[in-house]
């Protein structure tokens, strides 16, 4: 045998103090080769790769916001300016920026997938309950995440999850204005909020993930991987400790072949991840900000559009408990999943309600996601005095009509009712409201608002009779071309466009 | 394990691919970079921002009064645009830009919309003096029944043929409609008044009176009294009662 030369010597030497030490050899490569159930070597065992994969994805945020910590001034000032100085100056800033924003949303992904598989095969039930319930609060610490860090871009965007946050808080019975305070740093929306939760998403939040990622962690380890569900394999808590220790005589060591899935999988979702970062590059900031970030057009992040679309959808009673009860109730829910059946059946195909569970909420979610995304319900702010009446309906006006929809747009109907599909969303499109609604309608609708304080404010107050008139002129011409108003009932065609209902109740306006 | 170690670097061979050399597409544009409202000093900028929702896509064809108007921008004077600008015109629905007005536009942007209307669209063609000047001589409602006398009869001879007789408006088509409605010329100034009857409104086929382009050989612009004789005239019809069409605003408790 060939003889190590002296510095090899030591070195080795070193090496085998630290192993001792730190009992390397003798604690964790035992752990690392833990045995795993046999059948998780065959393709069963491709379902079993999302919880690394969100573990690698979870490192790549740690290196990246390292990254971005050395660059982002958490000040209300500085902020958004330090933002814009990454995405623009520094060299490759742009893309640690968005592979921060992309590898996030990934990790919301994966951990989501991860719990979806968990649960469909039943992975929660006896004896890893808790670990279902630690995972559940893991999920809640990525959402956490994603939500303080949108809020730190301090864009207009931003806003939405302030407000949210605010508002949700400011909810709660008693403590209310003490977690509004605490968490805003103040009673408003303002520059210490974002040190607020600058520090929740850099401190708090991450902390909390971290340790209960440990337990987490552990909890695998001391559990072990749970074996592939099969049809008519049931769990019962009185043997199965049994089964699984003679289950895993014949096991597989992790540090195998389960290894090398888990690790190919991260490397896929890895490259996919910067190549999305990479062509898609950073997400915002959007507009500035704001000096009282009022007039924003807020937005929130993917994960929470569907809530954004539950609140915009749903009457203003519901608010309250849409924000308050509604979150609590999901989170009891997913927590009490393993104690309300930690026995039995785990194959998916034996447990129909647990299949349709995940079927319905993934369509909900996708629903609302749907709508939250594409139903712009957000008013554009501009659209009063940046977006053109169309030039065809210039035209077409007579003079009365012509003031009138100056006054439209001086009374920012324009930025929730768009003309020809240009202004904002949030009304309905006004293109062809005269077919639709009669003169004394319209002035229902704009004096009274949507009837119980709904979406539309009411007017009556903000405007003068005769901007009414004049207002109400234009509202009525909107329609197309030779179509008569709404409310002709008996066609005379001598006296123009008249529509006699409108006449005989309010006025003799329309031209006779 | 050696796929993954392939992976890996494949991986890193993208990020560094990023790095130099090609520019991957997701690399903001610099001319993209979001600037703060105050920050934005070019003219095209600031008024489609702020003025083409009313005034129209490069200034005409809009709802109000067209700024891209060569007889406009020859009489009217540069003090006055930087006033309404920043005041607007009250009881109009022209509003005030002023941050101090509550407006979204600061001093200096004010005055760059204000200069650039001129440096844009001014046609160096059209001289002032050949035209009535712009400022109109009874700025609020008080008018002499003298002058609205004096307006009938200019009215008859120039706008009674499309406006009809008394600006019932004609009976042959919808346009231009009524403008003796007192509702209607409460919300337009007597400044805008006398500037329409100079301009006209070319975008959508009224003529200009204050000259003769195009107009048959005997034709006489109004002069600058005429003018106002008519505002005055149009001016004592905000005054008429109201036809029976005045709404009722019954808002609901
Ligand atoms: C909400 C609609 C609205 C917007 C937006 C608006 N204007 Fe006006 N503007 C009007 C109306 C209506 C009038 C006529 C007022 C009157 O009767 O005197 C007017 C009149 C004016 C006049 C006087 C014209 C004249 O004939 O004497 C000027 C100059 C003017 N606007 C400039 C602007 C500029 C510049 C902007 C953008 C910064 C702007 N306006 C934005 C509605 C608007
Ligand atoms: C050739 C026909 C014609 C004549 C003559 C005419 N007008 Fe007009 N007038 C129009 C048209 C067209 C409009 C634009 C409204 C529309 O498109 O329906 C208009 C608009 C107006 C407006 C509203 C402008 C605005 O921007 O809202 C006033 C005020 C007006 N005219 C007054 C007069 C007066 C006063 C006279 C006489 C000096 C006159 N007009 C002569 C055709 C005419």
């Amino acid at each position: 045998m060939k003889q190590d030369s002296p510095m090899m010597q030591h070195l080795k030497h070193a090496a085998a103090w630290c192993d001792h030490r730190l009992g390397i050899s003798e604690v964790w490569l035992p752990m690392m080769r833990h045995p795993v159930p046999k059948s998780v070597e065959g393709p069963m065992g491709w379902w079993y790769v999302f919880g690394s994969a969100s573990l690698t994805f979870l490192m790549i945020q740690i290196l990246t916001g390292i990254g971005l910590a050395m660059v982002y001034v958490p000040s209300a000032s500085e902020a958004y300016e330090s933002l814009l100085y990454l995405d623009y100056e520094q060299p490759l800033g742009w893309f640690l920026r968005a592979l921060h924003y992309y590898a996030g949303s990934g990790m919301v992904v994966m951990v989501l997938v991860h719990m979806t598989q968990v649960f469909l095969q039943g992975a929660y039930k006896y004896p890893r309950e808790l670990t279902w319930v630690v995972g559940v609060f893991l999920l809640l610490c990525v959402l956490g995440m994603f939500f303080s860090g949108q809020i730190l871009r301090w864009d207009p965007d931003a806003y939405w999850g302030l407000a949210v946050a605010g508002s949700m808080a400011g909810r709660v019975p008693f403590l209310g204005p003490v977690i509004v305070h605490t968490l805003l740093g103040g009673d408003i929306i303002g520059g210490e909020s974002l040190s607020r939760f600058f520090t929740l998403h850099v401190f708090v939040i991450p902390g909390a993930l971290l340790g209960l990622l440990a337990v987490h962690l552990w909890l695998v380890l001391r559990c072990g991987v749970s074996k592939p569900p099969r049809p008519g394999e049931s769990v019962d808590p009185r043997t199965y400790d049994a089964e699984y220790e003679q289950e895993l005589k014949n096991g597989v060591p992790f540090l195998g072949e389960a290894m090398v899935k888990d690790m190919l999988f991260s490397a896929l979702a890895t490259i996919v991840v910067v190549l999305i970062a990479s062509i898609l590059g950073p997400k915002g900031p959007t507009d500035p900000p704001l000096p009282t970030m009022g007039g924003a057009n807020p937005r929130p992040e993917w994960p929470f559009l569907w809530i954004f679309a539950m609140l915009a959808l749903s009457p203003r009673d519901v608010e309250t408990f849409i924000m308050l009860v509604f979150p609590v109730v999901v989170i009891v829910i997913l927590v009490l999943v393993p104690f309300v059946s930690n026995r039995g059946e785990r194959s998916p195909s034996r447990r129909p309600v647990a299949v349709l569970v995940v079927i319905v909420t993934y369509t909900a979610l996708g629903v609302l996601t749907y709508l939250g995304a594409t139903a712009p319900w957000s008013p554009k702010m501009h659209a009063w005095t940046g977006d053109a009446i169309p030039v065809s309906m210039v035209e077409r006006s007579n003079v009365s009509e012509l003031v009138g929809s100056t006054v439209f747009q001086y009374k920012n109907c324009r930025n929730c009712h768009a003309l020809d599909g240009i202004g904002g969303r949030r009304g309905p499109d006004l293109t062809d409201v005269g077919t639709r609604l009669t003169r004394d309608q319209l002035i229902d609708q704009v004096s009274n608002g949507t009837p119980g304080g709904g979406l539309m404010p009411a007017f009556g107050k903000q405007i003068t009779p005769a901007e009414m008139t004049i207002l109400v002129d234009f509202l009525v011409s909107l329609r197309p071309e030779g179509t008569k108003p709404a409310g002709w009932a008996t066609p005379e065609p001598s006296l123009g466009e008249a529509p006699p209902q409108a006449a005989a109740s309010t006025d003799d306006r329309d031209e006779t | 394990m050696r796929h993954a170690a392939v992976t890996y670097g494949a991986a890193l061979a993208a990020m560094l691919a990023a790095g130099c050399g090609y520019t991957p597409p997701g690399k903001p544009n610099p001319a993209d970079r979001p600037r703060t409202p105050a920050q934005i000093t070019d003219f095209d900028f600031l008024f489609q921002q702020n003025c083409t929702g009313c005034h129209g896509d490069d200034g005409k064809f809009g709802p109000a009064p067209p700024l891209n108007d060569p007889i406009f921008l020859a009489i009217v004077p540069d003090a006055e645009l930087l006033d309404v600008i920043t005041n607007g015109r009250d009881g109009t629905p022209m509003p005030a830009f002023a941050r101090r007005l509550e407006g979204p536009l600061e001093e200096d942007q004010i005055k760059i919309i204000a200069e650039g209307l001129k440096k844009h669209w001014k046609s160096s063609k059209l001289s002032e003096d050949k035209l009535p000047p712009y400022t109109v001589a009874a700025k609020d409602e008080a008018t002499s029944t003298a002058d609205t006398e004096a307006g009938k009869k200019v009215f008859a001879r120039a706008c009674a043929s499309c406006h009809g007789d008394n600006g019932q408006g004609s009976s042959e088509g919808h346009k231009p409609g009524r403008i003796n409605d007192p509702d209607l010329l409460s919300l337009m100034s007597n400044q805008t008044l006398r500037r329409i009857i100079i301009t006209g409104r070319p975008d959508l086929g009224m003529p200009s009176f204050a000259e003769d382009d195009g107009r048959p050989g005997d034709y006489q612009p109004l002069t600058s009294e005429e003018i106002d004789a008519l505002v005055a005239l149009l001016a004592s019809w905000r005054n008429q009662p109201r036809s029976g069409a005045t709404v009722t605003l019954n808002v609901r408790k």
